[in-house]
C-alpha cells in the first residue's frame, strides 16, 4: 500500500470567519495566511521523513478551507522544497481550465521536478462550478472533451487543432513535454459511470474519495468491469482512495475525536444556491444517481487505534481495491494543528510501517 | 436541394450530385457512396458543393476525374476526399495543382499509404482525423501530415472515421474556414466582447 498525504494549507484566522460558501475575502489576514504556508513546508519535511510516498494537493476556490485555488502553483512550490515525495497533484478541475494550459503546466512541472508528479483530473465539487461561472450543466461534458485533450496534448507527435464541442484550438505543439513518456501517472477522479469509463478507455487511474468502503467499491468495482471491457487490468498502484482518517491510542479516543469535530458541510452554500445546484447539476456513484451537493461532515472511513486502523486498511483494500491512500489526518479547515501533527506521529510511529504490504 | 447529374469521360461515366453557389467545393466520394451527409447541405450554404463519384484507391483515376470537373465547368476548386477516395485527390493535387485552391482530407484510409512524392505537394492541406478512429487509421493521417509540406491536422472530438456523418456542424465549421481562408485560418476570428 502507498500512502499518500493530503496537504490543505492549515490556515488559522486570528478570528472567527464565515461559515457561508464563497468565504468573504475581506476577512483574510495576510500574516496568518503566510503563516500557514511556512507551517506547511515545515509539517511536510516532517511528512516526507516519516516516509509517505506522496503529498498531494487539490484545487479549490473562495475559502480558507483548503487554500490551494492553483493547485499548479502549490505542487511547483512543494516540488523546490521536498526531495523524495512524489508530488500528487490531484487536481486541476477540467472544466473551468484551459485544458492546453494545464498540459503546458503539468509537462513543466514533470521536468523541473524530475518526474516525480502524479496527476489527478476531475469535474470538481458542485459549488467550484460557480467559481469561475462555469455552467454546471456542461460540466461533464467539458470534463472528458478537456482530459482527452490534456491527454492528446502530452502525446501527439506534430501539432494539430482540436475541434471539439467545448474547446476548439487551430494550433497545439506543447513544449516541453512530460518528462515521465508518455505522460505521468494519471488518475480520472470521481465514482461516476462517465468518470470510470473514461478512465478504462484511456488506460487511467480511477480515484475515489470519502465515501463508505462499500459504496466506493460499486465504483471501483465497474472501473475494474470496464478496463476488462476495454482488454487491460488495473494495478493496484491504479486506484486511489482519499479518506478522511483519525488514529489515536484508543478506539474510544478516536472516536472522541470525531465527536468533537464540527459537523458542517465543506464548502455551505446559501440555500437558494444549494436547491438550485441540486437541480443543474448530477452525479452518480458507478450509473447510481446520488446528491451533487454535500450537506453533512464529509465521512471518516479510518478511525480507530493503531490495530483497529490497519485492518481497516486492511478490508478497504479487499473492498475498494485501493493500492493508494491519499489520507487527511485530521479535518482540513481545523484551527489547530496540534491534533494533525500528534496523529502524524501517531500514524507514522504505529500505522504506517504496518500497512505497507498490505 | 442537391441534384443528380452525370458527366461522361472517354466512354467512363461520373455520377455526381449538386447544390449552392459560391466558390467551388468539389467532395471525391466512393463508388457508391453518393449519400450526402448534413454537412453537404451545410456545405452548400457558403459553396457550390459537387459531389462527385470516383473510383476507390485509384490515383492513375486523376486525369479522367480532372476532365470530368472541366466538362463540369470546374476550372479552380477546393477540394475534398474521403477514406478510400484521398489517393485520387492527391494525384489530382499533384498533376494540376494551379486547380486546387486547397485541399482537406478526412479520415484517410489505412490502405492508401502515402506516396513518395508528395513532397512536392504546396497546396495548403488539412488532415481530419476523429478522436474516436482507430490508432491505424491516424497513423495514416500523421504520415500524411509528415510528408506534405505545412500540412494542418486537427481532431475532431468524439468523431470516428465518419466525421462529417457524426459532427457535421464541427466538420463544417472547419472546412469552411478552412477553404475561405487556408493557412491563415489558424488565426482567430472568435469575439470575446461581451457587454460593448
Amino acid at each position: 500500500m502507498k500512502v499518500s498525504f493530503f496537504e490543505t494549507v492549515r490556515y488559522r484566522p486570528p478570528r472567527a470567519l464565515p461559515s457561508e460558501w464563497p468565504v468573504a475575502s475581506g476577512a483574510y489576514d495576510p500574516e496568518a495566511g503566510a503563516q500557514a504556508y511556512r507551517d506547511m513546508l515545515e509539517r511536510l519535511a516532517y511528512v516526507e521523513a516519516l516516509g509517505f510516498d506522496w503529498v498531494s494537493v487539490s484545487e479549490h476556490h473562495y475559502s480558507p478551507r483548503i487554500l490551494t485555488p492553483s493547485p499548479i502553483v502549490s505542487a511547483a512550490f512543494l516540488a523546490a522544497h521536498l526531495k523524495r515525495a512524489t508530488i500528487a497533484l490531484l487536481g486541476p478541475i477540467v472544466p473551468h481550465s484551459n485544458p492546453v494550459r494545464v498540459a503546458e503546466e503539468l509537462a513543466m512541472l514533470d521536468t523541473m521536478a524530475g518526474g516525480r508528479l502524479v496527476v489527478g483530473l476531475l469535474r470538481g465539487t458542485t459549488n467550484e462550478a460557480l467559481t469561475y461561472d462555469l455552467n454546471p450543466a456542461e460540466a461533464r461534458e467539458r470534463t472528458d472533451e478537456g482530459m482527452e485533450l490534456i491527454l492528446r496534448a502530452w502525446t501527439e507527435p506534430q501539432p494539430f487543432g482540436w475541434q471539439g464541442r467545448h474547446f476548439q484550438y487551430r494550433t497545439i505543439s506543447i513544449w516541453p513535454r512530460p518528462r515521465q513518456q508518455p505522460h505521468p501517472p494519471t488518475f480520472a477522479l470521481g465514482t461516476s459511470r462517465e468518470s470510470c469509463e473514461f478512465a478504462a478507455r484511456h488506460r487511467l487511474g480511477c480515484g475515489v474519495s470519502y465515501g463508505p468502503f462499500e459504496v466506493m467499491a460499486k465504483a471501483t468495482r465497474y472501473y475494474r468491469e470496464q478496463c476488462a471491457h476495454h482488454g487491460w487490468e488495473p494495478k493496484p498502484e491504479q486506484i486511489l482512495y482519499r479518506a478522511n482518517m483519525l488514529v489515536a491510542e484508543t478506539d474510544d479516543a478516536a472516536h472522541a475525536l470525531l465527536r468533537a469535530q464540527p459537523g458542517g458541510a465543506p464548502f455551505t452554500m446559501r440555500a437558494g444556491v444549494r436547491e438550485a445546484m441540486q437541480t443543474l447539476d448530477s452525479r452518480n456513484i458507478a450509473g447510481e444517481a446520488r446528491s451533487p451537493v454535500v450537506t453533512g461532515a464529509l465521512p471518516t472511513t479510518f478511525i480507530g487505534s493503531p490495530d483497529t486502523v490497519v485492518e481497516q486498511v486492511r478490508r478497504c483494500r479487499e473492498l475498494v481495491g485501493a493500492g493508494v491512500l491519499d489520507l487527511s489526518l485530521h479535518p482540513p479547515g481545523s484551527t489547530t494543528v496540534e491534533p494533525l501533527m500528534r496523529a502524524l506521529d501517531l500514524f507514522g510511529s504505529k500505522v504506517l510501517p504496518r500497512i505497507r504490504e498490505i | 436541394m442537391f441534384s443528380d447529374g452525370q458527366v461522361e469521360v472517354e466512354g467512363a461515366r461520373f455520377r455526381y450530385r449538386e447544390a449552392g453557389q459560391g466558390s467551388a467545393l468539389v467532395h471525391l466520394v466512393s463508388a457508391g457512396a453518393l449519400g450526402l451527409t448534413p454537412a453537404h447541405g451545410l456545405l452548400a450554404r457558403a459553396f457550390r458543393v459537387v459531389a462527385l463519384e470516383v473510383p476507390d484507391g485509384a490515383p492513375g483515376a486523376s486525369p479522367s476525374v480532372a476532365r470530368a470537373l472541366t466538362q463540369l465547368g470546374l476550372e479552380v476548386f477546393n477540394l475534398m476526399a474521403t477514406t478510400t477516395t484521398v489517393p485520387t485527390a492527391l494525384g489530382l493535387a499533384l498533376q494540376a495543382p494551379a486547380r486546387v485552391r486547397a485541399l482537406v482530407l478526412e479520415s484517410p484510409a489505412v490502405a492508401s499509404a502515402p506516396s513518395p512524392d508528395l513532397a512536392g505537394l504546396a497546396i495548403p492541406t488539412l488532415i481530419l482525423l476523429g478522436t474516436l478512429d482507430d490508432d491505424p487509421s491516424c497513423a495514416v493521417g500523421r504520415a500524411y501530415q509528415v510528408r506534405i509540406a505545412g500540412c494542418h491536422l486537427a481532431f475532431v472530438y468524439a468523431a470516428g472515421p465518419a466525421i462529417a456523418a457524426e459532427r457535421a456542424e464541427a466538420f463544417t465549421e472547419i472546412v469552411a474556414d478552412f477553404f475561405e481562408r487556408r493557412d491563415a485560418f489558424v488565426i482567430s476570428r472568435a469575439t470575446t466582447l461581451i457587454n460593448p
